[in-house]
């Protein structure tokens, strides 16, 4: 007879985790095509997670963009490559820099958003409340922040690639005086497709890890005001996670795609 | 008096607890709850703090399902139901939580319209302005519609909460610790809005509360719960004037 496998400890805790997770996955599918979609709030949430982050990706990355120039730039001077500077700095920006650190920032911004929103309403009856009148909560509170995420992040990190590319216009202009039309022209021609189609098809990933992470642990946090918190911290450090896996998983996949 | 009673028992019966339980790890919470409301009537639960009341009502309208015995609510078994027709259910149910539970982000006119809109799909901006007026004035709050939940004093939230359970015009109302947190006068006021409710919109109802004045104002039948089970039963006169030790306790 063979013997019963048990799994105790952070294991069982993991697999139950993964397991909560799958479910609030399904419900979020079957929520997603049930119809009854609540257009003012996923408008709603565009706005407060698109239009809110905005100021905050456009500093960061006019700053990435200034300082990647000011970093390639010795490099390479060393190597005579200083006209490959606009091109070094697009393919890095598009391809992965840009993408990435927008999503981080809004794993940052938004998860924690989220998580502690969803949270505080676990916390004081308010999901329940919602369940209790017959309406549908994750209709309203998760299918809408999922998809604003997933609608939102592609955009913001489209602004903030355009931005960057100015941060490093301005930065070259530090020391030499380049036109912009001419810069623009240059960052535009080093691009191919297979840089910013798989660029931009990872963002929308990322932007579902940050809405479905945030989403999931507001919508679980255990009742009390210290869950919040926890909640909220959770999220930002799982969205996180989630997004440099994604990444991971794209890179090689475009890899073996395009570049073999 | 023999036949009043009897009519009341002949009265149609819309909650039926049977052998309830329910355990939480190795808790167990509720060890053999019995408890039949009839039509109209209004049963307040009284017990000491984690001895299972809220636990009752919460499985009563489906948001924990018992162990083991059975519930039945308006004919329909609630552990049996599929999600749509527990939903269904749901929408013949109030449930006042005890912080009200307003949704924060709105106004008290979106708060109110919310089921509204959702559950009995009403699209009418008219009809939808017109409930919000009349269930305000109800609760005595007319002028409280663009507030925000975060500019209402507690009373005022517990009277907002009641109006939007009572909007979608229940059959059952379960009320959870409805005077908690409020001044004496205030626990008095919405006592008596409370059977104000029950006549007015002719509810069943479900009262758990430590308060013994709002179990005198508002209790047709008193059930007294501990270690969760139910121990004495009655209106509240008989058991003011019960001999039990226990009993008398809670009248102190």
């Amino acid at each position: 007879m063979a013997e019963q496998v048990v799994i105790t400890g952070g294991w069982r805790k993991w697999l139950e985790e993964v397991g909560e997770q799958a479910v609030f996955f399904t419900r979020f599918l079957r929520n997603l095509f049930s119809g009854g979609f609540e257009w003012s709030e996923f408008v709603r949430q565009c706005y407060e997670i698109g239009y809110r982050s905005m100021m905050l990706v456009g500093i960061t990355s006019f700053i990435m963009g200034l300082v990647l120039i000011l970093q390639l730039r010795p490099t390479l001077i060393a190597f005579g490559a200083e006209s490959m500077l606009p091109k070094t700095l697009t393919v890095s920006i598009i391809r992965e820099i840009g993408p990435v650190i927008t999503a981080i920032i809004c794993a940052g911004k938004i998860a924690s958003g989220i998580g502690a929103e969803l949270g505080s309403m676990k916390v004081t009856e308010q999901i329940d409340a919602m369940e209790v009148s017959g309406a549908n909560p994750v209709q309203y509170l998760v299918v809408t922040r999922i998809l604003a995420t997933c609608f939102m992040i592609p955009l913001l990190a489209m602004i903030g690639d355009v931005i960057s590319l100015l941060g490093g216009y301005l930065a070259l202009n530090l020391t030499d005086s380049m036109n912009l039309h001419l810069y623009m022209t240059k960052c535009i021609a080093s691009l191919d497709y297979t840089d910013y189609i798989p660029a931009l098809i990872k963002t929308v990933f990322f932007g579902f890890a940050i809405g479905f992470v945030g989403c999931y642990k507001g919508y679980h946090s255990n009742r009390g005001t210290e869950s919040v918190g926890i909640a909220a911290n959770s999220a930002v450090v799982t969205a996180s996670l989630w997004i440099f896996f994604i990444d991971m998983i794209v890179v090689q996949v475009t890899t073996i795609l395009f570049y073999k | 008096m023999a036949a009043k009673s009897e009519e009341k028992l002949q009265k149609e019966v819309v909650i039926e607890i049977k052998g309830l339980k329910k355990s939480f790890g190795n808790k167990q919470v509720l060890k053999d709850i019995n408890l039949t409301v009839h039509r109209g009537e209004n049963v307040v639960i009284l017990g000491r703090s984690g001895s299972g009341k809220s636990v009752t009502i919460q499985c009563v309208i489906g948001m924990l399902m018992p162990d083991a015995g059975t519930i039945k609510v308006l004919g329909e078994e609630v552990d049996q139901l599929n999600d749509k027709d527990l939903k269904s259910l749901r929408t013949k149910i109030g449930f006042l939580f005890q912080g009200a539970a307003l949704y924060d982000s709105m106004t008290v006119r979106e708060n109110m319209e919310f089921a509204l809109t959702r559950v009995m799909k009403i699209t009418d901006q008219a009809e939808l302005d017109q409930k919000v007026k009349d269930i305000l004035e109800s609760v005595g709050l007319p002028d409280a519609a663009e507030k925000m939940p975060s500019d209402l004093s507690g009373g005022m939230r517990k009277r907002i909460g009641l109006a939007r359970t009572l909007i979608v015009n229940p059959e059952i109302m379960l009320y959870d610790e409805p005077t908690t947190g409020l001044d004496p006068i205030t626990s008095r006021e919405i006592s008596h809005l409370i059977l104000e409710m029950q006549k007015k919109y002719k509810t069943t109802s479900i009262i758990i509360t430590h308060d013994m004045e709002c179990a005198r104002i508002v209790a047709d039948r008193v059930v007294i719960m501990d270690d969760g089970k139910y121990v004495a039963e009655g209106t509240f006169e008989e058991l003011h004037h019960s001999t039990e030790k226990f009993v008398k306790s809670y009248f102190i």
